[in-house]
């Protein structure tokens, strides 16, 4: 509650929460699917303020958490050859892979170079004719287009000295997955409404009626959040089971169509292994066969890799819902942001990095020492 | 990597075939392909940008609604990477004369 009323929003906050709690005549279990909304909710204490309206489950969307350890590993192994500038989003740096993360790999020499755009890797492999750029292309819908542009664009240019490592991830199958679940809690979902600004949300609208599960396109901020649990409750209360957009400032129905082109033109659905959640089918993007020359696993022969995961961490457990971070008997103690056992820990968008940045590790061992 | 910045386009241009513009992300400069939403923006104009793309057009008001939403959520990490690499950025594009 404190936090809210840093909001010049927050009276508003506050008058959502009561008209959820009115609408609401049950518990209903609700997932939001990004990783920032997780910040947020967190952050704002609004599944506090919800407690017995909505529990709040926090979702795999975290691109950091979700890229595979195999890939990791690939990356680690790529960045240690001496021939190659390895590119990256700086949020990928501090993944643990199976013996050590990109960090480490620098200190021991490695040429690791963090980039902001895939066309800045484009441009480093422009200037260093004599080396190998691989650019690490991770992400989910929010990312696809910039990373498409770019293998497009070395195309364009003949640049040969360009690849790019891919762990794409698109959203809707994880949320097939999660529904397909057995274990399934989940009665409503929030979409995150960035990833919705480029691709959409017609992908949704089959999801929402074959599943029986309200869909929100929800934006970010606490206010916005706090809408879209009001719009699936209210669908939820109603037997209705649509997909409605809330954030209609930033996000239309169809996105940004010539992204989406470029997106379908250079990737393909390809079956992805999600970090801590196991094989989705046609749940990632991978290079299409016109731009198998920059694929990084064939330039470099990677072949298939399978490494299993840390025994004690339950990150699969957490991205799936079943777990919240503080139930771990890692978190906080042998796992720390400095310190991650796994990728949840070390994203601002990780649900564990989340709940330990914002004091709820502290509120435990009060209630603890109690 | 996922929450787009909203920044203020301050000029367009051609680079090899691609459109690209340097924006404004609250007084920290970089450049931006604008490729995706080249039909529809000017300089003057809002965009919000993902890993330097422009993604979609949005109004003023809701660029800065979101860019202060952002700050004070510290969900900036990227901007201030932005702010780490534009001045080296700003003399990169001075070089080709477009600054």
């Amino acid at each position: 509650m404190k936090y809210l009323s840093e909001y010049r929003d927050g009276g508003l906050a506050r008058r959502i929460v009561s008209q959820i709690r009115n609408l609401a005549t049950r518990r209903w279990v609700l997932m939001e699917v990004c990783g920032g909304q997780t910040h947020t909710i967190v952050k704002q204490g609004l599944d506090e303020l919800l407690g017995d309206a909505v529990e709040m489950i926090h979702g795999p969307g975290c691109p950091v958490c979700v890229t595979p350890l195999e890939q990791i590993d690939k990356a680690l192994l790529l960045a240690a050859r001496p021939e190659v500038i390895f590119t990256s989003f700086g949020d990928m740096l501090r993944v643990p892979g199976s013996e050590c993360d990109l960090l480490q790999v620098r200190a021991r020499g490695g040429a690791v170079r963090i980039v902001y755009s895939p066309l800045d890797a484009l441009e480093l492999a422009i200037a260093n004719p004599d080396k190998q750029v691989v650019f690490f292309a991770v992400g989910f819908e929010t990312t696809a287009p910039a990373n498409a542009m770019a293998v497009w664009q070395a195309r364009e240019l003949g640049v040969r000295n360009f690849t790019v490592l891919v762990s794409h991830v698109t959203v809707p199958p994880a949320m097939i997955a999660l529904l397909q679940d057995p274990d399934n809690r989940v009665q409503g979902f929030l979409a995150a409404g960035h990833v919705c600004t480029g691709m959409g949300w017609t992908e949704y609208d089959p999801l929402a009626a074959g599943f029986k599960v309200p869909i929100v396109v929800t934006g970010f901020e606490p206010v916005d959040i706090l809408e879209g649990i009001y719009l699936a409750v209210k669908q939820l209360e109603e037997g209705r089971f649509e997909v409605e957009n809330q954030y209609v400032r930033a996000v239309t129905r169809l996105g940004t169509v010539p992204a989406r082109t470029v997106v379908e033109q250079v990737f393909q659905l390809v079956d992805r292994k999600w970090r801590g959640i196991g094989e989705i089918p046609a749940s990632g993007l991978g290079l299409r066969e016109a731009f198998a020359d920059f694929d990084a696993e064939r330039r470099f022969n990677l072949g298939t890799m399978v490494v299993d995961e840390p025994a004690e961490c339950q990150a699969g457990a957490v991205l799936r819902g079943q777990l919240k971070p503080r139930q771990c008997g890692a978190f906080g103690t042998r796992c720390t942001p400095e310190h991650p056992l796994g990728a949840p820990m070390v994203s601002s968008e990780g649900a564990c990095a989340a709940y330990h940045n914002y004091g709820r590790y502290r509120a435990v061992e009060m209630a603890v020492t109690a | 990597m996922c929450l787009g910045i909203p920044g203020r386009v301050l000029e367009v241009h051609d680079d090899r075939g691609l459109a690209m513009g340097l924006v404004d992300f609250g007084g920290v400069r970089r450049e931006v392909c604008l490729a995706y939403i080249a039909d529809e923006v000017q300089p003057g104009d809002y965009a919000l940008v993902h890993v330097g793309f422009a993604i979609s057009r949005i109004d003023e008001a809701e660029a800065k609604r979101t860019f202060e939403a952002l700050q004070e959520m510290s969900l900036l990490d990227e901007l201030e990477f932005l702010r780490d690499i534009a001045a080296q950025e700003l003399e990169h594009i001075a070089a080709r004369g477009l600054a």
